[in-house]
């Protein structure tokens, strides 16, 4: 033990810098595994841990209806029996234009308006700007609390007053963090004010999109209330839920991204591991002289293979370790760079328990990974220190080495369920991850061969070039695999982002409208239709609109004591406007079923949007029954509509035939197509407003910019990601440059000898690199091409355009980089005296 | 005592079988001072590789001090090597990680030998790189790297000594002084040295000498008969 300890400690002295790649291959793969997990981990603990405060109650009643007698009494029987209820409040939500009263100043904003009584919040606290609680008598007599941002937005300060639809308030405080804000997209920073004032103001009266909501505050689990409420409302459109169950959803979401994203990190592991095996491989190759005499000296292959693992498992372990300091560091980065696109409460370290896990899988992988290539000194003999021959056992594949290649990957099989969290995902990860290699590991030979037979006609040092990819334990195809993969992920997000932004692009896309205005009265039609038409150049397009929601399908109520029907709620349960026409629009087609004719129906007949009909689980033929303002409207399913959202004005999920809503409540719709300058646009709003306070106008191009910023922070982040795989397909690059370092040196020494300058092996070098670097951007273009091709079509139904500039740029850039790594890497062999190698083989 | 019995090494070169040694059997006592010498691709080589154990023969058996080296496997071969033979080579294959020092303590620790750091600073003594100890092998002339491979091959206080052309890599100053040296610890020591070499000068002082030609022995003579072999 003590001559392993002893041999260990002087070989690490001395070999350190040769292992630093090892090192750096798990650290790099510890640190992305540790940070990824930690991010989630605390974006979990920021807005996840207390689902109660976000509910900002424990039950949760809501509706987008107004609670009728009867649901309110049935609720009252609920709640009266129970012991445990302890306070409850009502709140009233929608989403609202507002503008300062102040006609001076021409701001004018979507917000988030929320109507609330006292107690609130029932849960959690509230504190307004400056740190005071926040007081319910700010509300009174048409006060505002307004969230800062808006103050900036609005250009109003307190003390302001501001107009929301007809009722003017007077921003009283304002506050930088809400109860139960944190989640969720949203148009607007929120205004709260009295729920009663949206009543006085007409927001009840002209507005459909308004969610009520009824909460209770308990003082024990509130499982079994939340039951019987079930069961007492079934058959109603009232959502129930309890802060428990939220937090279980929440619970598995992020339990499920962060294992998602651990896979992610574990990828980059992986490829980790290839460096390392790679390392590991030259490293028992360099040491092979050492070996033998080692052996010579009477150590047992046993001994001597105990030296180098413990070599191993010490710079593992310590790489591993340096890998949490990176995560650490990744952390920090995180913080200074996003600190605005996070939760005000998250925080920035690495837990104890991710740090320790990290480290054991850093371990863990260093051995997988290296324990075939330590095999090798079990077949190194020492009768080599007198004749080198080549050891012909070094490369054949003996039982032991079957059986622990196996161990191997049942090992990594194990890491891949542990870091998932499930067998299925585990073994669909390492199938997946097997497939993706296979693929492009063949499109590496296929590239490399076809590079062969060009390359009789190449000059010298392209000739030499080519001859390098081919040297004897060069890694060429495993770094194209690795390299390629990295080019592969970051140019995939770039393309797909390019496709998705071109989709939302005003420009080239004109069907999509500028401004949407909605909640337009009968009486208001004309007035708008002129003002547009005067403002903007064009007549609106102005459309008929009913809020209706599903009551029934084929007769049966939805049952909402189903977790899954429940799950689907939000979509299936909602308000939806819909509207009636004789005509398919152009942007619609018919999937099964018929449209109508001009002649009358027998009964009342819609056309469903195909997922839609997918969720609610019709074809034509079957009938659905809608809830219009409390009337039953059953419609038999005439067909089943493919919207292409590419080309849309307008998207319907249920068009009526015409006939039967006419006479029903309803309010119309308009559309802009023009595209106004931002300055145009906002004074159209504010003018619109002034004269119909009850319309709300969507600016769409503000929408998509925010949605915009939400996909360049997306793919920022998975750029981010695949940054990391390319890195780790560098260092496998640099692993493999010193595995073959020496052939190279004796070579170069060769080509010296023989008359060949500097400039021609700087030239083979330079030509090398750069060119397995541009097949490695060939490889990640092309496939990142495919993918974003299918995605595009398959997945997201957008229209896909080849980004030449795009990908070749990405190639370029594979191309230098992996030169610039290579050249960098070997650049001191040019400048080494051939005598003293060629003395030394 | 070593005891070849009709080995026969073989090996395989492109398409054909190459035979290295020939049905060779010779006997040599403990203490004996042998040298082994014949021109390129004779077999000397090989033949010292098959006794110390780092190959096998493909025929014949060849028994050290007892132990039939060519019936055991790798790891008890490695200890009958750790315990009784000492190897020098004609390239030295010093570990280039260690320092003179610690490769002179590197078979003593794998046997486990107590005050091995207290022999391993007489070994650099008595072959005078008392100075020299902290260099890496780089560091050091052919000849010091030689001094420290024989410190290293004394460390365990072998029976058997067996030096593949010790001074082949060395000017003729430094191949004196290093045969100077190896004779005076055969004589200390008691040792058996085998030594394989080119240069007959070398040879002629050894007690015995063995010619090989084309992986046969052709000639087995005592000192005194050395001369009339030769001329003969």
């Amino acid at each position: 033990m003590k001559f392993i300890l002893n041999l260990t400690i002087r070989e690490i002295r001395s070999s350190w810098r040769r292992l630093l790649f090892f090192f750096l291959c798990i650290a790099l793969g510890v640190g992305s595994v540790v940070a990824l997990r930690s991010l989630i981990q605390n974006l979990t603990k920021a807005v996840g841990t207390d689902a109660r405060a976000l509910l900002t109650a424990d039950i949760e009643l809501s509706s987008t209806n107004d609670f009728s007698p009867a649901e309110i009494a049935k609720i009252e029987s609920v709640i009266g029996n129970s012991t445990i209820v302890e306070a409850r409040n009502e709140t009233i939500t929608t989403a609202m234009m507002v503008r300062p009263a102040d006609p001076s100043n021409e701001s004018v904003k979507f917000v988030e308006l929320k109507g609330i009584e006292p107690p609130f919040p029932l849960v959690g606290q509230f504190t307004i700007s400056g740190g005071q609680p926040f007081d319910f008598a700010l509300l009174r007599d048409n006060g505002a609390v307004i969230a800062e941002i808006l103050l900036e937005d609005l250009k109003v300060k307190i003390g302001d007053k501001i107009r929301i639809g007809e009722g003017e308030f007077t921003i009283r405080a304002s506050f930088d963090e809400e109860p139960g804000g944190t989640n969720g997209f949203r148009l607007g920073g929120r205004v709260f004010i009295e729920k009663k004032a949206f009543d006085s103001a007409g927001i009840t009266r002209n507005t459909g999109r308004i969610r009520r909501r009824i909460l209770f505050r308990t003082s024990d689990n509130p499982g079994a209330l939340v039951r019987q409420l079930r069961e007492a409302l079934k058959g109603t459109t009232i959502t129930t839920a309890s802060y428990r169950e939220q937090q279980e959803n929440m619970g598995e979401q992020f339990t499920r991204t962060e294992n998602y994203l651990a896979l992610t990190g574990l990828l980059i592991l992986v490829l980790g591991g290839v460096g390392v095996w790679n390392v590991a491989r030259a490293f028992v190759e360099q040491k092979r002289k050492t070996v033998a005499v080692l052996k010579c000296l009477g150590a047992g292959g046993t001994r001597v293979i105990s030296v180098y693992l413990l070599q191993i498992l010490t710079l593992g372990s310590v790489g591993s370790i340096f890998g949490v300091g990176l995560a650490q560091a990744a952390m920090l980065f995180v913080k200074w760079r996003f600190v605005d696109a996070m939760p005000a409460k998250m925080t920035y370290g690495v837990s104890l328990s991710t740090g320790f896990q990290g480290a054991v899988l850093g371990v863990l992988i260093s051995l997988l990974f290296s324990a075939l290539p330590l095999l090798q000194i079990r077949t190194i003999k020492p009768k080599l220190l007198l004749r080198d021959e080549n050891n012909s056992s070094m490369t054949n594949l003996d039982w032991t080495k079957w059986i622990f290649g196996i161990i191997s990957l049942a090992g990594l099989l194990g890491l891949a369920v542990w870091q998932a969290g499930s067998w299925k995902v585990g073994v669909f990860f390492l199938a997946g991850l097997a497939i993706t290699s296979v693929i492009l590991y063949s499109a590496a030979a296929v590239l490399t061969w076809l590079l062969r037979r060009v390359k009789r006609f190449s000059s010298f040092s392209v000739t030499q070039a080519i001859n390098s990819l081919y040297r004897p334990g060069n890694q060429t195809r495993i770094i194209l695999l690795a390299v390629g993969l990295g080019a592969f992920v970051v140019l995939a997000v770039q393309s797909m982002q390019a496709n998705l932004v071109r989709e939302f692009d005003f420009s080239r896309n004109q069907k999509l409208p500028s401004l949407f205005f909605v909640d337009i009265q009968k009486s208001q039609v004309e007035e708008l239709r002129q003002l547009l038409a005067e403002r903007t150049g064009e007549q609106p397009e102005i459309i008929p609109t009913v809020r209706a929601r599903v009551a029934y399908v084929n007769g049966q109520p939805f049952d909402y004591t189903n977790r899954e029907v429940r799950q689907q709620q939000g979509q299936i349960g909602r308000e939806f406007a819909v509207t009636y026409r004789e005509k398919l629009d152009e942007n619609e087609s018919v999937v099964s079923g018929q449209w109508w004719t001009a002649s009358a129906a027998d009964v009342p007949e819609v056309s469903i949007e195909e997922d839609m009909a997918a969720r609610l689980q019709v074809t034509a033929g079957d009938s659905v029954t809608f809830d219009i303002s409390g009337r039953k409207i059953t419609a038999r399913v005439a067909n089943i509509r493919k919207l292409d959202l590419r080309n849309t004005r307008t998207a319907f999920i249920f068009v009526f035939r015409p006939g039967v809503l006419e006479k029903a409540p309803q309010s119309f719709a308009a559309t802009v197509l023009r595209h106004l300058g931002a300055t145009d646009r906002q004074r159209l709003q504010r003018d619109t407003l002034e004269r119909f306070p009850n319309i709300q106008i969507f600016d769409v191009a503000d929408i998509i910019a925010t949605v915009q910023r939400l996909i360049a922070n997306f793919v920022l982040a998975v750029s981010f990601v695949g940054s990391f795989v390319m890195l780790s397909g560098i260092l496998i690059l640099i692993g493999s440059i010193a595995l073959t370092k020496s052939q190279r040196v004796y070579e170069n020494a060769i080509l010296k000898t023989l008359g060949a300058k500097r400039r021609v092996l700087a030239a083979i070098l330079f030509v090398e690199y750069g060119l397995l670097g541009l097949l490695a951007g060939l490889i990640g273009a092309g496939f990142a091409t495919a993918l974003s091709y299918a995605v595009s079509r398959f997945v997201m139904n957008i229209k896909w355009e080849f980004d030449p500039v795009g990908m070749l740029l990405g190639i370029a850039v594979t191309a230098f980089l992996v030169m610039a790594v290579g050249v960098a890497a070997s650049f001191d062999v040019l400048f080494r005296k051939p005598l003293g190698t060629l003395r030394s083989q | 005592m070593i005891q070849l019995n009709n080995v026969t090494k073989t090996v395989r070169s492109g398409s054909d079988d190459l035979t290295i040694l020939d049905d060779v059997s010779l006997s040599i006592p403990d203490g004996q001072f042998v040298s082994i010498t014949g021109a390129s691709g004779s077999g000397k080589s090989t033949l010292l590789g098959l006794i110390a154990g780092l190959d096998e023969p493909s025929s014949g058996t060849i028994i050290v001090d007892g132990d039939e080296v060519t019936a055991q496997t790798d790891d008890k071969l490695a200890q009958i090597r750790s315990e009784k033979i000492g190897f020098v080579f004609q390239s030295f294959h010093l570990i280039p990680s260690l320092t003179a020092y610690e490769n002179i303590l590197i078979p003593m620790e794998i046997l486990g030998l107590r005050d091995a750091r207290g022999r391993a600073t007489q070994l650099l003594a008595d072959v005078d790189l008392t100075n020299r100890g902290h260099h890496y092998p780089p560091e050091l002339s052919g000849g010091e790297q030689q001094r420290v491979a024989i410190a290293r091959a004394f460390a365990n206080s072998p029976k058997y000594l067996l030096a593949d052309e010790p001074t082949g890599n060395l000017d003729s100053k430094n191949g004196q002084h290093i045969f100077e040296l190896m004779t005076e610890l055969h004589r200390q020591s008691k040792v058996t040295l085998i030594l394989v070499t080119h240069d007959h000068a070398i040879a002629a002082r050894a007690q015995r000498q063995v010619i090989l030609k084309d992986g046969r022995v052709i000639s087995d003579t005592l000192n005194n008969e050395i001369g009339d072999q030769i001329s003969g």
